[in-house]
């Protein structure tokens, strides 16, 4: 921490750190560039930097193609839809373990977690021969609920630990007042705990976002997101690197810049609530 | 006192009733799809899943299939290197920026860029960047040093290496940041101890502030080693495998064999032994974090 520090070894300090981050965030300022570029200037050799002739060709191209905007309002469905619901369904739960709690509720919230470890490929296939029987084989409606469950455990985990934060006689002297349950967690525990769910939100829709393992398998055509959408770019024979960048880019763009104008909430939340 | 009772129940029943829709979807979904894997591992199941026991049958042809071993052996390399690595390389760049640095918050966010990628992204960018002909090799050799050679994910015998280098990019920033967590949690008079007794900046580090930050390591370590056994959308996006089975990795074992080989029983016996593996970890974990502060 604040170990005195000279001037002159801060700013020693700053271009190191700077230096690393810069090269870790070369691979993405690299395919963002690359998205800008003709076919034949992106495997140009030597690699060209910055003075190639603009052009935004491989974007009008990627939409035309592969219809984009599809993809995307899918992803934008699926990540919504699956973090809405599964706040709603976690915020009681979050309540009821941190402000009743019981005998069993360190238990509980232990093992849902665990089964947040589990590998998923144990459940993959029941819920496959489930979404068969019930006809939501690529449909959005079956993915935003797998997605909300698989998510689920760390919703309820942060919530839960971001309730706990709030002192329970806040809820008492509502409850004095004569508040129900229903207003005593929507008019008072919510808008007090709205920096943690905001974190929350911006976690689970960062992981559904990116949740590749059950889209690629539980998708066709109809409800595929654009974690689908690039993986079909990825076949050794497509070498065509303008255009996966520029659908790169535009995969990643949402959430490069959500997470750019709420940087407090993306690394509390990217870091499951462990640093305030 | 009286009235208050019957209400103080009631409100017990409503936190019940809370938590039974996150209860139930955890426990059916999760808990009852885990046992209908396992018990349908002891089956004959081909191509559609029937009940005809088998005994240990698809276990004894899983440790007989040189793909798994190979699966079981690159997962052992990944995860070995993927713990060594991102923590060493975490911890000391949590160490560099908690010298205070400037522009701190912006800096964070950039290092937790990778991991809000999806590894889909993640593995074709890493594709790229690997590739001899396009990415690092060919921008070196450009400088001048023709003989350079870094084409990890064409040669058979470190492929996985390659992985792994995209597994740390998208990885290390997350545990930097929760390593920075870390140090900041500790009191400021034990470095002021420190210098007083003349201990160095390194020693302080290892004996006194890491063992310190056991909790922040510990929950790291489930973090980290969980995405391990998981890992499947890297090597579909970067490798799909390959070269030949060179990157093979169990879940990918357990999806091929599932919807592609025809052979579920296969795919449910890998599968659980994914499961004995993550709960070999998960058991000591519960029982320290939890076990531990039941008793205090």
């Amino acid at each position: 921490m604040a170990r005195a520090v000279t001037t002159q070894r801060k700013a020693i300090n700053t271009a190191i750190a700077w230096a690393i981050g810069l090269l870790i965030f070369f691979p993405i300022l690299w395919t963002i560039l690359t998205s800008f570029k003709t076919e034949a200037q992106a495997i140009a050799d030597p690699p060209l930097f910055l003075n190639f002739d603009w052009t935004l060709e491989n974007y009008a191209i990627v939409q035309d193609r592969s219809d984009y905007m599809r993809f995307l309002w899918n992803s934008v469905i699926l990540a919504g839809g699956s973090t809405l619901l599964g706040i709603v369904i976690a915020v009681p739960a979050a309540w009821s373990m941190a402000f009743v709690p019981s005998k069993r509720t360190k238990d509980i919230l232990l093992w849902m977690l665990s089964t947040k470890m589990l590998p998923a490929v144990g459940v993959l296939y029941p819920i496959y021969l489930l979404f068969i029987q019930l006809g939501l084989l690529d449909s959005r409606f079956g993915l935003v609920i797998v997605l909300m469950l698989i998510n689920l455990p760390i919703i309820v985990w942060m919530l839960y630990t971001y309730f706990r934060e709030i002192p329970g006689e806040i809820l008492e002297a509502a409850r004095m007042d004569g508040a129900t349950l229903r207003e005593e967690i929507l008019y008072v525990l919510t808008p007090m705990a709205i920096p943690g769910i905001a974190s929350t939100v911006l976690l689970n829709f960062i992981l559904a976002w990116n949740e590749a393992f059950w889209t690629l398998n539980l998708t066709a055509v109809d409800a595929a997101p654009l974690t689908a959408f690039i993986a079909s770019y990825s076949s050794p024979e497509g070498l065509f690197f303008a255009k996966l960048s520029a659908a790169s880019t535009m995969a990643i763009a949402p959430i490069l810049i959500l997470g750019w104008f709420s940087q407090k909430q993306l690394v509390r939340g990217l870091t499951f609530g462990a640093v305030k | 006192m009286a009235a208050s009772r019957p209400r103080s129940l009631l409100r017990n029943l409503n936190a019940k009733i809370a938590a039974i829709p996150m209860i139930l979807t955890a426990l059916v979904v999760f808990t009852g799809g885990t046992i209908w894997t396992v018990a349908y591992s002891f089956t004959k199941s081909g191509l559609l899943p029937r009940w005809q026991f088998v005994g240990l049958d698809q276990y004894e042809r899983l440790w007989d299939s040189r793909r798994w071993l190979v699966s079981i052996e690159n997962l052992f390399i990944y995860g070995a290197c993927m713990l060594v690595f991102s923590f060493v390389i975490g911890f000391v760049l949590a160490a560099l920026m908690d010298q205070k640095i400037r522009f701190e918050n912006t800096f964070r966010t950039i290092i937790l860029y990778p991991f809000a990628l999806s590894f889909i992204v993640t593995g074709l960018v890493w594709q790229w960047l690997l590739n001899p002909d396009l990415g690092i090799q060919s921008v070196v050799r450009g400088m001048g040093w023709e003989s350079f050679t870094f084409d990890p994910l064409y040669n058979a015998q470190i492929a996985i290496y390659g992985v792994l280098i995209a597994g740390l990019w998208q990885g290390t920033g997350l545990i930097m940041v929760l390593m920075l967590a870390g140090l900041r949690g500790i009191d400021q008079d034990i470095w002021k101890a420190a210098r007083v007794d003349g201990i160095p900046t390194w020693k302080t580090y290892v004996f006194i502030i890491i063992p310190m930050m056991r909790p922040i390591f510990i929950t790291t370590l489930v973090l980290v080693a969980s995405s391990i056994v998981k890992v499947y959308d890297l090597i579909v996006a970067q490798t799909g495998g390959g070269p030949g089975i060179a990157t093979e990795m169990p879940a990918k074992y357990v999806y091929d064999y599932m919807f592609g080989g025809q052979n579920l029983g296969q795919g449910f016996a890998a599968s659980t032994m994914m499961l004995l593996a993550v709960l070999i970890v998960v058991i000591p974990w519960a029982m320290l974090e939890f076990g531990g502060r039941k008793r205090g």
